[in-house]
């Protein structure tokens, strides 16, 4: 109670200051009154009286900080005060604050950035859905190591059989032709399971979402639900968008709701617009049997735990369920299992991928922030010398070692927090540039990084760590300070600089580590985007179709691509052309599938596995890639013909050992087919592979509703023939569009996007950490040189050349430099070695890096070295 | 160190306040020269501190003080005890007897009376 009243009055008092002052100078000046009469009524002389008084009285100064400390809050009027002082000390210094500032700026920023897109993927991964990072991803898990996902009829059991989870959610993803005849358009959507909105909680924007019932039994109501993304572009944010018919594979489907602003559906970063029961499958996708087929394995399921269930009690009926089902239905199956996984370890979408490059990419990123503080230790350092004299008349008036410290602290803390504000800054900058990023591959992808308020808290605690770690080196100097010798040491003595030294030495060595990850990473990006992919992507148009909606069977799948092709091959601008099922180098791989051949036995358990694409005679043409035996695949319209195969050198190599491969029977995919070429190995799943084993089938024997055009043209200029394609395929079918037309070249880059991103950033923050370094070492020995003028005018004075002086103080710095430079390089050895482990040892990474570093390294050391040799010396000898 | 000042600090508040019960409203150079003429030398050099105290027990409610005129008709500030100082004394001062006794008995008792 008592010093609560205490505490308040303190408050009070803090803001009536200066009344109080007056009044205990007023009492001072009163109690040394009346003792001077004292002492004069006890015969003191008059000067002597007061002397004596003042004496009795005690140290005045003293007296009112403690007495102030009495009366206010002493700490928060001295922050106050400090941070005023640090603001003037900034302003005095705007050069070297700005140069601080935003290399901690930059440092806090891009590591702010990383920072949000890792809490996106892992904390938030669906964004609109509060708490989607407490989903569990229930994926049927099979023996041979793939995800083939759940079929609908295993969803309905599971649901019954998993009570550890509740709602669970089953959802599927389509692209849909949306649109009248003629202006089609291609929609990703999701059919989902009737508790799909009501399990992830969320609310439409308006209207409703779809109802269980409506999600209950095949062909019930053709309702659609849109996004809001959808809703503002295609019905203007229109409230009666609700209940307008939308014609969607050419059926008409009502929109009942507009979901909630930024929901992206389950599958992030993939992004949809559309949102239609699982039930309306066999209505949209003719011929699709998802919802009655065990083997139609379509769909993803999510879910989240029961109160008070565990995951090991999930996972325990999960994997039950799944034995049972296996057992049960054995052709379905049998050798599939079950995984409960985190959501942001789901094996689908590019999460886990991201995940591991990201988390490598923070610690670089981090690593170079420390570099940033040891910098500005550096710079703080150099400066907190030059005040060694303010200091110790500060400690001389009776600044206690915290004051001291406290006001260098304040003085860091204010230049960390600006920079770390300028960083949030940059961040948020940072976050609509991955927002708005292209978008990756044939589907629509959104990353919906932000800066919240957990962003801005990490921002603030690396300001806040930064400031702590670029103050201590400098505070604890000053604090160490002995008021006699900081007043009496001119700054001509030599410094102690070890600390400085050991600072640059570590700076330097971050730098190289950072350098030569940067440079490694580069140099396997250009070899990656360098590597001859074995076939021609120059000049290739890449285009695709999608039959789903239009019923169609083999035969009307095979005429149709050879009608394609025909017409495609009568443009006078197309060399070849081809389809195929999938495209070297996608991003979402290519598929591999077990097979037999005539001839090989196979020793040890498991399957043989090889890539698969299916391809148009022609394929090989506008691909560029040879057939080393036998000829191509059989005309699309010949029927006689048996079944054919084409293999790769690889796979001849491999399982049949190079014996003769041509007129050997292979069983894959439930037929039989004859090999009837080899064709050159090439690139297939990304640069670098090792040459994969791969069959090609022909499209003849093996139709598909989707296919993949490729056109080689004649003239060079391959875009130029996208508008004729389209021509083509609306003559041929109005309702249906071409969609994801891009060159072979814009392909691959997709490919390379996921690398490109922390190459380019590794590209733009390596010259950027070697500037930092050398404005760190040229701060260090300037700083340095300066205090030696005199030192170095004696010398010169006594017959030292130029010369001499510019490679002594080299020497001395270089030093510290290169044992930084060492351990940092070492450790970079290490780390790759770790990382690549049987990586070749790169030569211009780990010999060209530290020659650059210790050139520019020592070109910092030399321009403030040969700036001191050109002093007069008399002048130098006169200087203060 | 600080302990030390703070026995001090609390020994002189008491001080103080036993003062002004007993004298009523003074100005700080006459408590000073109270606890002087009493104890001695523990005001000897240092009178200044006092005023520290002073505020102390002033915020805590112990004193209050107002603007007064002094014997030399200076202006001066003169403190005076509220009646929760003089509980506080009251209290203080029943404390630091039976501490005194029990020190004192401590003191007193020689290894032979033990039993």
């Amino acid at each position: 109670m008592k010093s609560l009243r205490r505490f308040f009055n303190r408050v009070v008092n803090s803001a009536a200051r200066r009344e109080h002052d007056d009044r205990l100078k007023e009492e001072i000046a009163e109690h040394i009154a009346l003792q001077t009469e004292e002492n004069l009524r006890a015969g003191l002389a008059p000067v002597e009286a007061r002397r004596q008084a003042m004496l009795k009285f005690g140290g005045v100064e003293a007296i009112k900080q403690d007495y102030r400390a009495e009366r206010g809050l002493l700490f928060i009027e001295n922050l106050v005060g400090d941070l005023r002082s640090a603001a003037r000390a900034i302003y005095r210094m705007p050069g070297l604050a700005a140069v601080i500032i935003l290399s901690l700026a930059i440092g806090i920023g891009v590591n702010t950035t990383i920072f949000s897109w890792i809490q996106l993927i892992r904390f938030e991964p669906m964004p609109a859905v509060r708490g989607a990072s407490n989903f569990l991803v229930v994926e049927p898990h099979s023996e041979t190591g793939g995800y083939p996902g759940a079929s609908w009829l295993e969803y309905r059991d599971l649901q019954k059989q998993v009570p550890a989870l509740r709602d669970i959610v089953a959802s599927e993803m389509v692209p849909f032709n949306v649109g009248e005849k003629g202006q089609t358009e291609r929609v990703f959507g999701q059919l989902v399971s009737g508790n799909y909105f009501s399990a992830l909680g969320l609310q439409p924007t308006i209207g409703r979402f779809i109802r269980p019932e409506e999600a209950e039994r095949p062909g019930t109501e053709p309702v659609l639900v849109i996004s809001y993304d959808y809703w503002q572009t295609r019905f203007s944010g229109a409230p009666g968008a609700v209940g307008q018919k939308v014609r969607v594979n050419e059926r008409e489907l009502t929109v009942v709701g507009v979901a909630p602003r930024n929901f992206q559906g389950t599958s992030p970063p993939l992004k949809f617009e559309l949102w239609v029961p699982a039930t309306l499958t066999p209505a949209l996708l003719a011929g699709v049997r998802d919802l009655d087929d065990r083997t139609s394995r379509a769909f993803s399921l999510i879910g989240m735990l029961r109160p008070g269930a565990t995951r090991e009690e999930a996972q325990a009926q999960f994997t039950a369920a799944m034995a049972q089902f296996a057992h049960d239905y054995p052709e379905a199956s049998s050798g599939i299992g079950g995984e409960i996984l985190s959501f942001w370890q789901s094996p689908r979408g590019p999460q886990r991928l991201l995940m591991s490059g990201l988390a490598i990419l923070q610690a670089v990123m981090l690593l170079l922030l420390l570099a940033v503080c040891g910098n500005t230790a550096n710079l703080m350092l150099a400066r907190g010398s030059t005040r060694q004299r303010e200091m110790a008349v500060r400690v001389a008036l009776g600044a206690g070692r915290w004051r001291i410290i406290s006001l260098v602290l304040s003085e860091n803390m204010l230049l960390a927090f600006l920079g770390a504000g300028l960083g949030a800054a940059f961040a948020v900058w940072g976050t609509t540039a991955l927002r708005v990023a292209p978008l990756i591959g044939a589907f629509p992808i959104q990353f919906q990084t932000r800066v919240d308020e957990f962003t801005l808290v990490f921002a603030m605690l690396l300001g806040a760590g930064c400031g702590l770690i670029f103050s201590a080196a400098p505070a604890l100097h000053l604090a160490r300070l002995d008021p006699q010798d900081g007043l009496r040491s001119s700054p001509n003595t030599p410094p102690r600089s070890r600390a400085r030294r050991v600072l640059m030495g570590t700076e330097v060595g971050l730098a190289m580590v950072v350098l030569i990850a940067a440079a490694l990473f580069l140099q396997s990006f250009r070899a990656a985007s360098q590597t001859d992919p074995r076939f021609r992507p120059e000049g290739v148009l890449l285009a695709s179709y999608d039959l789903r909606g239009r019923n169609p069977d083999d035969a009307s799948e095979r005429e149709f691509a050879a009608r394609l092709l025909e017409r495609l091959r009568a443009l006078p601008d197309v060399e070849a052309a081809a389809i195929a099922t999938n495209v070297p180098l996608d991003l979402h791989g290519i598929p591999v599938r077990s097979f037999t051949v005539e001839g090989r036995v196979r020793t040890e358990a498991g399957q043989d596995r090889a890539i698969t694409n299916t391809v148009t005679p022609g394929y090989f043409k506008v691909m560029a890639i040879p057939l080393l035996e036998g000829t191509d695949f059989a005309d699309m319209r010949d029927k006689a013909a048996p079944a054919q195969a084409i293999v790769n050198e690889e796979f001849v190599g491999k399982y049949l050992n190079g014996a003769k491969a041509i007129g050997r029977r292979l069983q894959t995919r439930n037929a039989n087919f004859t090999i009837a070429g080899v064709a050159r190995n090439s690139v297939y799943a990304a640069f670098g592979e090792p040459a994969q084993p791969a069959i090609y089938l022909s499209y003849r024997d093996r139709p598909a509703s989707e296919g993949e055009i490729h056109l080689r043209t004649r003239s060079g200029n391959e875009t130029a023939l996208a508008s004729e394609a389209r021509a083509v395929l609306r003559d041929l079918d109005p309702m249906l569009p071409l969609y994801d037309v891009r060159t072979f070249s814009q392909h691959i880059e997709r490919n390379l996007y996921l690398r490109r991103i922390p190459a380019r950033m590794f590209a733009v923050l390596g010259p950027l950490l070697l500037g930092l370094a050398a404005i760190g070492i040229y701060a260090v020995v300037s700083y340095a040189v300066a205090r030696r003028t005199r030192e170095i005018g004696v010398r010169l004075t006594f017959g030292a050349t130029s010369q001499r002086v510019v490679l002594q103080i080299i020497l001395e710095n270089l030093g510290a430099i290169a044992s930084g430079t060492a351990v940092g390089w070492l450790l970079a050895l290490l780390i790759s070695l770790h990382a690549i482990p049987n990586g070749d040892f790169d030569v211009p990474a780990f010999v060209g890096v530290p020659a650059i570093l210790l050139g520019v390294a020592t070109l910092a050391c030399w321009i403030p070295a040969w700036r001191a040799s050109r002093i007069d010396p008399m002048a130098a000898l006169r200087h203060e | 160190m600080k302990q030390k000042t703070d026995v001090l600090q609390g020994t002189l508040a008491l001080m103080v306040l036993k003062t002004l019960d007993v004298l009523g409203p003074l100005h700080g150079y006459g408590i000073a020269r109270r606890i002087e003429q009493i104890s001695g030398d523990l005001l000897a050099v240092n009178q200044g501190t006092l005023y520290p105290v002073l505020l102390k027990l002033e915020q805590e409610g112990a004193v209050a003080s107002e603007w007064g005129t002094s014997e030399n008709n200076r202006r001066a500030r003169f403190y005076r005890l509220t009646p929760e100082g003089r509980k506080q004394l009251q209290a203080e001062t029943q404390g630091w007897e039976q501490t005194a006794a029990i020190i004192g008995r401590f003191f007193d008792v020689r290894a032979e009376d033990l039993p």
